[in-house]
């Protein structure tokens, strides 16, 4: 490294208010004029960070142009306080990455896999070879490693495609859908993984999604593209404050009920065989409970759900559509 | 890492890395002897190693025998020149491992999507071809060089004096730098070719094709030209057809004495001059814009 770039590195590493990921009007136009990335600005702190998106948002390109594979076509980017278009290859150095799709040779051992892909990062032999036991250890992979990949499970390969990641010691991992073709156990697993590596590891992750439901319980931020523009990018806490339910279930009078609370101003939409409301804030739970005591009707449930976040964005990011969209499709359902 | 969890194998925490990163001069020589392990079928399983070592076996074969027909013969004249080395067994073997091995270099890596992984580390586009290039070229070079050095030692060990032995030499290195320039420039058509297809029997099909096919045109102009069906002038600018008939052409052109597979080119020379830069063009420049137009992730 220059002297310039340990410098660098060392900011980064003092000075936490300094984000990991930075955008500025970042703009990526393909030949045919496609628009995958339109003027984004984006700033992504050091955590783990959800990016999500439906497929064709400009996830993929994103990820692409961070790792200084693609050029952009105008704007700025930087990842770990180095420039995409010039330091490409300080980025790839402490950067992992960890492609959607199948990526794996079927006829060589996960050892011998991760160890070469470990000497690609730039590690000498003997500790190429350590860090490929450790990082697969870390996934979960124990006697299994030592055989064929064609042998595998999805499961054990998305493991094996997150080991190859972890191997040259990011300081960041670009994960891009990484709980795909999983079953849900797989999934949870996965997950728990992430947030293992998050928080022991102290590795900043940007996680790829077109899944917020199951993103969400895993990230301290989020950043929401749609169409190659920002939707949303903010702390989850912040996001999921303003999207709390409550499900009231009756066995009886659920009309009555209903028409109570759209008296008191909570409209309540028909979900599954109860009622959602909307909670703005701790008055509104009494609401319910007066409304509940005064009607005195037999409750069956009284749940608080968080909604989905997936529902929040299916709409240009506004809540009260999607809200409503999803009572009205489930009445008429 | 401390004393009470060693209760537990599997949570020892993380570690970080503190040592040294190797830059990438060192990162695309240690993808070379990993591409190079592989074109012998090390680091595979023991499947993947019978093309190779029997096609070597078969290489080395002619020159183990050579050496004991010397030392039994009175004069110890040698019976295989260096610079041509049994051309028809040397093509057949090379296709066949050329064929075989190629695919196993750059052909594995499209079919299984692992191209992301190798550009998403810091090296460049154009690193990844000239790594497994390089390797390609020292597998050849083994495969070629290896029977003539065996064939030398088995010579010069019948020799008594020092003349003899420089007057060995010297016959060596022409052969040896004939080699070079096989390995060079099949190399590069080889796994141009191997790099077509992610799936290894179209890779393997079209390495073959190409050297059988354009070897064996090339054969039958020569032999129509040589029976007077287009004069002279055909039998000598046939061979520009086939990789193998340009560097036995070239060779013939630089000097070579040893009788060819191609006619002497005489004045033609120049052509198969031509033509070997031709190729070797098309094989090396084609294999670098194959691999900058492959897409990423």
């Amino acid at each position: 490294m220059t002297p310039d770039g340990r410098a660098a590195k060392v900011d980064t590493v003092t000075n936490a208010q300094q984000p990991v990921i930075a955008a500025g009007k970042l703009t990526k136009r393909y030949q045919g004029s496609v628009l995958a990335l339109d003027e984004l600005t984006v700033a992504i702190p050091a955590g783990v960070t959800a990016l999500v998106g439906a497929n064709g948002a400009g996830k993929s390109t994103l990820i692409k142009i961070l790792l200084g594979l693609l050029p952009a076509t105008s704007g700025t980017a930087t990842v770990l306080g180095y420039d995409c278009a010039t330091d490409g290859s300080a980025i790839r150095t402490h950067t992992g990455y960890m492609p959607e799709h199948d990526c794996l040779p079927s006829d060589i051992s996960a050892t011998e896999f991760v160890t070469h892909l470990g000497r690609m990062s730039g590690l000498p032999a003997t500790a190429a070879k350590e860090r490929a036991a450790d990082s697969l250890r870390h996934v979960g992979l124990y006697e299994e490693r030592y055989r064929s990949m064609g042998t595998y499970s999805t499961g054990m390969k998305q493991r094996v495609k997150l080991a190859q990641a972890l191997v040259g010691d990011p300081r960041l991992l670009l994960l891009d859908e990484p709980t795909n073709g999983l079953d849900p156990a797989g999934r949870s697993a996965m997950l728990d993984l992430i947030t293992r590596i998050g928080s022991e590891f102290g590795i900043s992750i940007l996680v790829a999604s077109h899944l917020l439901g199951e993103i969400e319980q895993i990230c301290d931020h989020l950043v929401a593209l749609d169409g190659g523009r920002l939707l949303r990018a903010d702390t989850i806490s912040a996001i999921t404050r303003s999207s709390e339910f409550l499900l009231i279930e009756v066995d009886e009078g659920s009309e009555l009920l209903a028409a109570e609370l759209d008296r008191r101003g909570l409209a309540p939409v028909g979900y599954q065989r109860g009622l959602l409301v909307q909670l703005a804030d701790d008055a509104d739970h009494d609401t319910v409970r007066d409304v509940l005591a005064d009607l005195a009707l037999p409750v069956n449930r009284l749940e608080q759900r968080r909604h989905r976040l997936e529902e929040l964005f299916s709409d240009v990011g506004s809540e009260a559509v999607a809200y409503e969209a999803k009572g009205a499709a489930d009445v008429r359902g | 890492m401390s004393a009470d969890s060693a209760g537990v194998i599997h949570n020892i925490g993380y570690r970080s890395y503190q040592g040294e990163r190797l830059g990438r001069p060192q990162i695309v020589r240690a993808l070379c002897w990993y591409s190079l392990r592989s074109a012998f079928g090390f680091g595979r399983g023991a499947k993947a190693k019978i093309v190779p070592v029997l096609t070597f076996v078969v290489m080395c074969v002619p020159a183990v025998v050579s050496a004991v027909v010397i030392a039994l013969s009175s004069n110890h004249a040698r019976p295989v020149s260096y610079d041509t080395y049994l051309s028809a067994l040397r093509i057949l073997v090379l296709i066949v491992f050329m064929a075989a091995q190629a695919p196993d270099l750059v052909s594995r890596d499209l079919r299984s999507h692992t191209l992301p992984l190798y550009f998403a580390r810091p090296i460049k586009r154009i690193d990844y071809p000239a790594a497994k290039l390089a390797a390609f070229i020292i597998a050849l070079l083994v495969m070629i060089e290896i029977p003539l050095l065996i064939l030398y030692l088995g010579t010069v060990t019948q020799l008594h004096s020092g003349s003899q032995v420089w007057h060995e030499t010297k016959a060596l290195i022409p052969g040896l730098l004939v080699g070079l320039a096989w390995a060079v420039l099949l190399a590069g058509l080889a796994l141009l070719f191997a790099s077509f297809s992610g799936r290894r029997a179209y890779a393997t099909g079209a390495v073959a094709i190409f050297f059988f096919l354009t070897l064996t045109l090339s054969r039958v102009l020569i032999q129509i030209g040589q029976q007077g069906g287009g004069g002279q002038g055909l039998a000598k600018t046939a061979g520009l057809i086939s990789p193998f008939t340009v560097l036995d052409g070239v060779r013939q052109w630089l000097g070579g004495t040893s009788p060819g597979i191609v006619p002497a080119p005489g004045g033609e020379g120049v052509l198969y001059g031509l033509m070997f830069v031709v190729f070797l063009v098309v094989g090396v420049g084609g294999l670098i814009a194959r691999y900058r137009r492959v897409g990423v992730a």
